[in-house]
């Protein structure tokens, strides 16, 4: 035991440095204040969010309500957050050679990784659901009881999500180690379960819709289909020492039991991901210069392509994006009526008329919440070295970045334009405006994402998802790219209020992201030389 | 030439190099030895750009490393002691890149990866994944792709970790025919016999400090050179 808690020690205070800001004492300031900004603006997010939904349930006096749906929604990201992760969190490690040498228990090294994995969601969890429970706590005057309740509850709530990730994660792995092209098995498998997710989410919105006409139902469907939310509320409403005790135990043996399972076949299963088949090619190599910037969009486009938690985390946005313009394009018809029957007084025509803006919008927010670049520094890892030691400035190694996300994304959003133009007839100044918005807009998202990477790179990763999905670097890109689309959006709504036609609210939009885009790039071009030469490993 | 006029490497309090001067001049193999952590690499990397340095100068062919990084860094080839290479791509895809990167001509590179891939016996393996390579095949590829563009300085750190008996004698016969036309080799080792026979100056480094620096012959005097490290670092 003591053997586990001292190796569960190290690794924690190796990999969980997600909040340490690496820096000197005259930057450290500027370097901490972003991520509690953030931290803060997320926070006060969620309290808000629990104080309207409070204010809705209240007429029915039923505010119980909100603390289950929160709690339950939570477990659901954590669930999803959970399937991009878990198999590259758990499995292929960089510390593995160390670690399996040492003379431990097997299952002792899955137990480290998943207390890992589920220390990560807890501080997430802790964040989201944390101000709401405060929330709830000091609108309805509760006493001492629910706060050290909820407490726990911050602790147990992400075990059965994590549990239920990391059967996904063993079942992806599991399944690609059979193939020869693991890694794209990997993407394809975990692009699917996301997708089929997504699917069954959206079909049960309007289920969902039904329930939420009777507040009490959706209480019972969560607490009674879903244990751990269950529980905490019953302990909330009425507290028992044993039911307390009763819910603590399951999801600890829960945790446990699942351990004993993918430990059983865990080092079999990490070894055959391990193990690369060496296929010679009988082809003569080629020997073939090319320009600079072709070849190191080549050499980024290939780390892309070989990393399954890059391509997901990217690609399903874009992914996304595509599906949505499909979707509107070949089913509009149904969509904007249902829609429309929902608004009293406004026709379907209205929504037509709004279609190059809601294009907009939609890129908008597609664009901002696919961050590539955020990462793209610190995968490099050690190898930066073989960056810093090139005849070439740094500032174009951070603009060639740049440029390989874009190439990745582009062709993505520039698809589902064409779908939509298409389909629709839009008039030319639409048109242009949205092809222009199609490479302005990733442009905005990938500079804030290399400068979010270039202030916070973490370099000493064990494995790629800590960078691509648990790094300071990608959550202030992610919050950036949050708060942008909701600025895009409030700026295409407040526009259309004041009665200006389609057309100058489309230009007026690409003017202010273009210069924002100016600002971000005179600021990137000032700053990226010294941040990419201060970063050592 | 590398001219190094007292560089000063501190990592927070703590001197990593200390005040360190000395000269390689063009045609010499330079054997830089020292215990672990005595600031080897350190200085390495503050040579071939990778880390800055606090106080000093580092002129490469009369350009400052610090003024002029660019330039520098065209005349220079730096393999690491550990070859981090893009594991995802194929061999010669990498060296493909460093000499992209280098602005290598087609003839050149065609003339060097054949000369190379050839001596070090990686030609069947060039088309394979550098993922699949052991330290060595990996340190192979790491001096193919260095060499390819025909730096006038090569600059190793512990370049022969990791390598086969015959790699390691046929890369001496690189390094030597490299001095006869004129270039610079500086390299870090703990292999002292062979820095012995191979090199014509030595620089020996203690707690970031030079201790002792000149010809081999200057040096070591009479005695072996791993016998003069000895008393240094006893």
């Amino acid at each position: 035991m003591n053997k586990t808690l001292r190796l569960l020690k190290v690794c924690l205070s190796q990999d969980m440095s997600l909040f340490k800001i690496q820096s000197n004492k005259v930057n450290h300031k500027t370097k901490v204040f972003v991520p509690i900004i953030l931290a803060l603006v997320l926070a006060g997010y969620m309290g808000g969010y629990m104080y309207t939904l409070l204010e809705q349930f209240k007429p029915m006096n039923q505010q119980s309500v909100a603390l289950s749906l929160f709690a339950f929604m939570f477990s659901i990201v954590v669930i999803f957050e959970g399937l991009y992760k878990a198999s590259s969190l758990l499995f292929n490690c960089k510390d593995d050679q160390l670690l399996f040498s040492l003379p431990v228990d097997k299952k002792t090294i899955l137990f480290v990784r998943m207390f890992k994995f589920y220390a990560f969601e807890f501080l997430f969890n802790g964040m989201f659901l944390g101000p709401a429970m405060i929330v709830y706590g000091i609108n309805m005057n509760m006493t001492w009881l629910f706060y050290l309740l909820s407490i726990i509850a911050l602790f147990i709530l992400p075990i059965i999500p994590i549990v239920i990730s990391s059967f996904f994660g063993f079942i992806t792995t599991y399944i690609s180690s059979k193939f020869k092209g693991k890694n794209l098995v990997q993407t394809i498998f975990t692009m699917s379960i996301l997708l089929l997710v997504l699917y069954i989410s959206y079909n049960a919105g309007s289920l969902m819709t039904v329930m939420t006409n009777n507040a009490q139902r959706i209480e019972d469907f969560i607490t009674k289909w879903y244990y751990p939310v269950g529980a905490y509320i019953s302990l909330v409403k009425d507290f028992n020492i044993i039911t307390l005790l009763i819910w603590l135990l399951i999801n600890i043996v829960i945790f446990v039991i699942s351990i004993l399972i993918i430990g059983k076949v865990y080092f079999k299963l990490n070894s055959k991901m391990k193990s690369v088949s060496v296929v010679h090619s009988k082809k003569p190599y080629i020997i073939k210069s090319r320009s600079r910037l072709v070849s190191f969009v080549k050499k980024e486009f290939s780390r892309f392509v070989s990393t399954p938690v890059f391509i997901t985390n990217a690609g399903f946005g874009l992914v996304m994006f595509v599906a949505a313009c499909v979707a509107v394009s070949f089913k509009y018809d149904a969509i904007i009526n249902g829609l429309a029957s929902k608004m009293e007084g406004v026709s379907p025509d209205i929504f037509m008329n709004y279609m190059p803006l809601a294009l907009m919008g939609l890129l908008a927010f597609s664009a901002f919440m696919t961050s590539i670049t955020s990462s793209m520094i610190s995968l490099e890892g050690k190898s930066i070295n073989i960056l810093k030691s090139l005849p070439i400035k740094s500032s174009m190694i951070v603009l060639y970045k740049v440029i390989t996300a874009m190439v990745i994304m582009i062709p993505c959003l520039l698809l589902g334009d064409i779908i939509v133009f298409i389909v629709f007839n839009f008039d030319i100044v639409s048109i242009i405006c949205i092809l222009y918005a199609t490479i302005l807009l990733p442009f905005i998202a990938e500079l804030i994402g290399i400068m979010a990477n270039l202030k916070y790179p973490k370099m000493d990763a064990t494995n790629d998802t800590e960078v691509v999905k648990q790094s300071t670097s990608s959550m202030v890109s992610v919050f950036g790219g949050m708060f942008l689309a909701t600025i895009s959006i409030g700026i295409l709504v407040g526009l259309v209020q004041t009665g200006l036609s389609n057309g100058v609210v489309q230009i007026i939009f690409i003017i202010i992201f273009t210069i924002l885009a100016g600002l971000l790039w005179l600021r990137l071009t000032k700053i990226s030389d010294k941040r990419f030469d201060e970063i050592q490993v | 030439m590398i001219e190094i006029k007292n560089v000063t490497k501190k990592y927070g309090d703590k001197v990593a190099v200390d005040n360190v001067s000395f000269t390689v001049e063009d045609g010499e193999i330079f054997a830089f030895i020292g215990h672990n952590g005595a600031g080897k690499t350190t200085l390495i990397k503050a040579i071939v750009g990778i880390h800055d340095f606090d106080e000093g100068e580092i002129l490469i062919n009369g350009k400052s490393i610090k003024d002029d990084p660019i330039a520098c860094k065209m005349d220079m080839a730096f393999v690491p002691d550990n070859p981090e290479l893009y594991e995802n791509m194929k061999a010669i895809d990498f060296i493909n890149f460093i000499c992209d990167m280098y602005d290598v001509d087609q003839k050149t590179r065609e003339d060097n990866i054949h000369k190379y891939a050839e001596l070090f016996e990686v030609e069947n393996v060039l088309n394979d994944q550098i993922l699949s390579f052991s330290h060595g095949m990996k340190q192979k590829i790491a001096l193919i792709a260095a060499l390819a563009h025909d730096p006038k300085i090569l600059i190793m750190d512990e370049p022969f970790v990791g390598l086969d008996p015959k790699a390691i004698f046929d890369f001496k016969k690189v390094m030597n025919e490299m001095v006869k036309e004129g270039k610079i080799v500086f390299y870090s080792t703990h292999i002292l016999d062979v820095a012995e026979k191979l090199c014509s100056k030595v620089a020996i480094i203690k707690k970031g400090k030079l201790v002792k620096t000149g010809s081999m012959k200057e040096v070591k005097g009479d005695k072996s050179l791993e016998k003069v490290f000895l008393e240094l670092e006893g």
